[in-house]
């Protein structure tokens, strides 16, 4: 889970391997914000499975990469 | 999860966010009136629900987003800097602690440092692309790689 400046540096990190999957930063700070948001909220409880996928949906991360399974 | 590991939990990451590390069993354990054998026992029970992770030795790795580890996402929000986990963590500092934070860290590619401001959720520098290997579903069979 890494930053890139631009597809030709994740292209050369890569290495031949085949690719995961790339969003924008900007993508990347929605999620943050969703995703870790009640994590130090004294309410916190333990996130279920379907909660962090309903999470994932919200910023549009779908189809069977982002399936938490 | 029961509410005194839900107690125990909260401890841990207050005192991870106050100190800007991780705290040992016998600080947390001062913290909350129990014995370092009791944190170390419901630290243990935490790892294998996913809500920390520890390293072999039963010390605090991650109290996701937060790093016990020195990684190459250093982030200083409120005055105080810690260390993420990767990218994702590094962006969740901030969200976890709803203050605006600084991202300090650099192209997984080139090593190229890339210092990032985030301000109301919004990162300064829109054109860096964020990559994720591992599918969701793997995540948590190796959460280190991941």
């Amino acid at each position: 889970m890494l930053l890139f400046r631009s597809e030709g540096h994740i292209t050369s990190w890569l290495a031949g391997r085949e690719p995961g999957a790339t969003i924008p930063v900007t993508k990347l700070a929605q999620l943050a914000s969703a995703w870790w948001g009640d994590r130090l909220d004294p309410r916190w409880r333990p996130h279920a499975r379907e909660q962090n996928q309903a999470i994932l949906d919200s910023v549009g991360l779908t189809g069977p990469f982002w399936s938490l399974g | 999860m029961d509410p005194a590991d839900i107690e125990l939990r909260n401890a841990t990451y207050r005192r991870f966010v106050q100190l800007g590390r991780a705290p040992t069993a016998g600080e947390v354990a001062g913290a909350i009136h129990r014995s370092e054998a009791e944190v170390r026992e419901g630290w243990r029970r935490l790892h294998d629900a996913h809500a920390l992770v520890l390293d072999s030795a039963g010390e605090i790795r991650m109290a996701n987003p937060f790093s016990a580890l020195a990684t190459p996402f250093r982030v200083e929000a409120a005055g105080t800097s810690w260390y993420a986990n990767c990218a994702w963590d590094a962006f969740g500092i901030g969200a976890a602690l709803h203050v605006d934070s600084v991202i300090d860290t650099e192209c997984a590619d080139c090593h190229d440092p890339v210092r990032v401001q985030v301000r109301d959720g919004r990162p300064d520098d829109e054109d860096l692309l964020f990559h994720v290997l591992v599918p969701a579903v793997s995540w948590w069979q190796d959460i280190g790689f991941t």
